[in-house]
């Protein structure tokens, strides 16, 4: 996107060296990768189907109606019922393979449990049902998608707002500044947790309502430090020559100073993630966040609370939220410490 | 210094106009304005007797006195000069004034508040000057991997596990499941009565702690580090001073600032506790008040305390900011 300054080189170079930065980022970005596939890793949809010696894959992306094999309805097929009815066992060669964990996140599985839910870690569930009988590490996996995803969506529109309106501060300074600065304290001000419980209360909980009402918070603390950033960068030389040549504001904005205000940004990211993941899964515990049924980890730990004696609805989800964060304030601190390294001196 | 107070008072102004507006457009946004919190309890005073014709009669005289047929601006400063007065209407719940349902719950979420607080500090600061000293040595490494973790376990998660784990669930019984003192306190001598209290607190104050910690530790060591490293204290230590003596008498002093000024950010949350840590522990303080009011939509107490905790958050920040420009006699915000 930008050329590469030799110090951006540097940067990288630095940040490849601190191997726990590198190795938990990593981990992220495979972990995120493979949970876009979780559909095919707990599902009870199966991977693959050989009917009649024909074979059906992914059933989870493809609507299989009942009919195609052998039954009587248009609707989707029931897969565990399937295998077990003579019309399917009857042909030889016929078989069902199912994903690892044969179990949705959505799915009660009230009849196949001999206990009422929430049932403890077994062969089956290994990491136990929740208070409806859905398999709590479908739930987890799913969880760790729509906490990641959430997060990401609300980085991105973070950096949009906060870039352009810290951006502009920086860069015009006088009025706008003096304004934007007031409406950012009063901004600030507010509490947070209890102006999005609220939003939520009067207009419905959503995912994209939660975007938006975390957006207009969100962008704050990004903003001072491009703001910053702007306010050191437009006195050196650099700007006034292209201003001397005949470049246009918002051009020196965006295609001079912007690439050197990166820094902020880029460190900012991570602890942005982490602050995102940690306030939906607060949102979730309290019972403000995204709609049931979506997988959550703070609602798990929800149910964790209501049935204190069943722990592994509250340490699995604690485990996974912890695990998450902590990989990407290891990232947050490689890139920190690789973004801006400070020699101290240290004298004994 | 005497001007800069004065400044910043006066910016304050803008910022609570500001405030105030956000606030009244949510009270305009709230199915539960004052003419709906009048007939509220009018229909709890008659149990429901009042007929449909009646209640929009009573409906259009409530506006008229609530001053609901006027302009906009008109209603704004009404509404504004009641809350100046401390009128923030009454609890739909208690029929009481909301003022007095916060006090109550203040000084509840103070002790718990106050004192995570002080214990963040009490510990943050030796470990980072610890950690300052002993940069890159075992003891540094091991304590940040403390921090880290520090770092990525919320307050809240945090509060979940150890009532699991201690609360007496399928682990251990050691720990109340919450609540701020046991049925029995009225029975109890006094020493009891203190350590039931302290027993009491624990979970919950180690909730609070953690969420400053990490950030309160690295604070500490990267301004002493950063001082370490400074010119000055080269000279102190060329002119023969002890190492311990320009640690403790001259990088010590100037490395607080910085600490200083992040006080004023967890005023908010200190004084006023934590929605969440309140609810997992059940501690009846403003957190908790809040919690509720929204499930019961009880929209004038929830409005009296957003108000409240902005102006919190508003006088934390002048408070950090001014301890700062004491300390520091090179700031000037001109």
């Amino acid at each position: 996107m930008f050329k590469s300054s030799p110090e951006t080189t540097r940067r990288i170079k630095r940040f490849f060296k601190i191997k726990r930065a590198i190795v938990s980022l990593f981990i992220l970005i495979i972990l995120y990768v493979i949970s876009f596939f979780s559909e095919l890793i707990a599902n009870d949809k199966p991977i693959l189907i050989q009917y009649n010696g024909k074979l059906y894959f992914f059933a989870a992306y493809n609507l299989y109606p009942d009919k195609t094999f052998g039954g009587n309805y248009d609707t989707e097929t029931q897969y565990r019922e399937l295998s077990k009815t003579d019309r399917f066992t009857s042909t030889k060669g016929n078989f069902i393979l199912f994903p690892p964990i044969p179990y949705s996140p959505y799915t009660s599985n009230l009849n196949e449990l001999t206990k009422n839910p929430p049932t403890p870690p077994d062969g089956r569930h290994l990491l136990g049902t929740d208070d409806r009988g859905r398999d709590v590490f479908a739930r987890l996996l799913y969880g760790f998608r729509v906490s990641m995803s959430f997060a990401i969506i609300l980085l991105i529109i973070e950096i949009i707002i906060g870039v352009i309106i810290g951006a502009l501060q920086g860069y015009s300074g006088g009025f706008f500044d003096l304004t934007a600065q007031r409406f950012i304290e009063i901004l600030s001000a507010l509490p947070f947790l209890y102006i999005i419980i609220l939003t939520g209360n009067i207009f419905g909980q959503g995912f994209n309502t939660l975007i938006i009402v975390m957006s207009i918070f969100n962008w704050i603390g990004l903003s001072y430090y491009i703001r910053a950033e702007f306010l050191r960068i437009k006195k050196f030389q650099f700007v006034d020559a292209a201003k001397l040549l005949g470049t246009g504001d918002i051009k020196i904005l965006f295609s001079e100073i912007l690439p050197n205000a990166l820094v902020p940004i880029i460190t900012f990211a991570p602890f942005s993630l982490i602050a995102a993941i940690q306030t939906l899964s607060a949102l979730d515990y309290l019972g403000f966040g995204l709609p049931a049924p979506t997988p959550s980890w703070g609602e798990l730990m929800r149910q964790g609370m209501e049935h204190l004696s069943s722990f592994w609805l509250s340490v699995y989800p604690f485990i996974a939220l912890f695990l998450t964060l902590l990989l990407l304030a290891f990232v947050g601190e490689g890139l920190r410490e690789a973004m801006d390294p400070k020699e101290y001196a240290r004298m004994e | 210094m005497f001007r800069y107070l004065i400044r910043r008072l006066l910016l304050i102004i803008p910022t609570l106009f500001g405030i105030t507006i956000v606030c009244f457009f949510i009270t305009r946004m709230l199915p539960g304005g004052p003419v709906e919190e009048a007939i509220q309890k009018m229909l709890s005073g008659s149990k429901g007797m009042m007929s449909r014709s009646v209640e929009s009669k009573e409906v259009e005289r409530l506006k008229k006195i609530y001053g609901f047929d006027k302009p906009v601006v008109a209603q704004y400063f009404y509404w504004v000069s009641r809350v100046i007065a401390g009128d923030f209407g009454d609890s739909f719940r208690t029929h009481r004034p909301v003022l007095s349902e916060i006090a109550e719950r203040f000084p509840i979420s103070l002790t718990f508040g106050l004192t995570g607080f002080f214990l963040a500090y009490l510990i943050c600061i030796p470990l980072g000057i610890a950690k300052a000293l002993k940069h890159n040595t075992l003891f540094d490494s091991i304590s940040s991997i403390i921090v880290y973790i520090g770092y990525s376990i919320p307050g809240f998660a945090l509060g979940i596990l150890l009532l699991v784990l201690f609360g007496g669930g399928s682990f251990w019984n050691i720990f109340p499941l919450g609540g701020i003192v046991s049925d029995n306190f009225e029975y109890l001598p006094f020493y009891k009565k203190v350590l039931d209290y302290i027993h009491h607190m624990i979970l919950p104050v180690l909730c609070y702690t953690i969420g400053g910690f990490a950030l309160l530790t690295t604070l500490m060591k990267n301004s002493l580090m950063e001082e370490l490293g400074k010119d000055y204290i080269k000279t102190a230590l060329a002119k023969g001073l002890s190492y311990k003596k320009v640690v403790v008498h001259h990088a010590l002093q100037n490395a607080f600032i910085p600490i200083l000024t992040g006080l004023g950010s967890f005023f908010g949350v200190f004084f006023a506790g934590s929605i969440l840590i309140e609810k997992v522990f059940n501690i009846p303080g403003m957190g908790l008040l809040a919690y509720n009011a929204i499930i019961q939509r009880n929209y004038p107490v929830v409005l009296g305390l957003i108000v409240i905790q902005s102006l919190l958050n508003l006088v934390g920040r002048l408070v950090s900011d001014f301890s700062l420009a004491l300390a520091d006699p090179r700031i000037s915000f001109d």
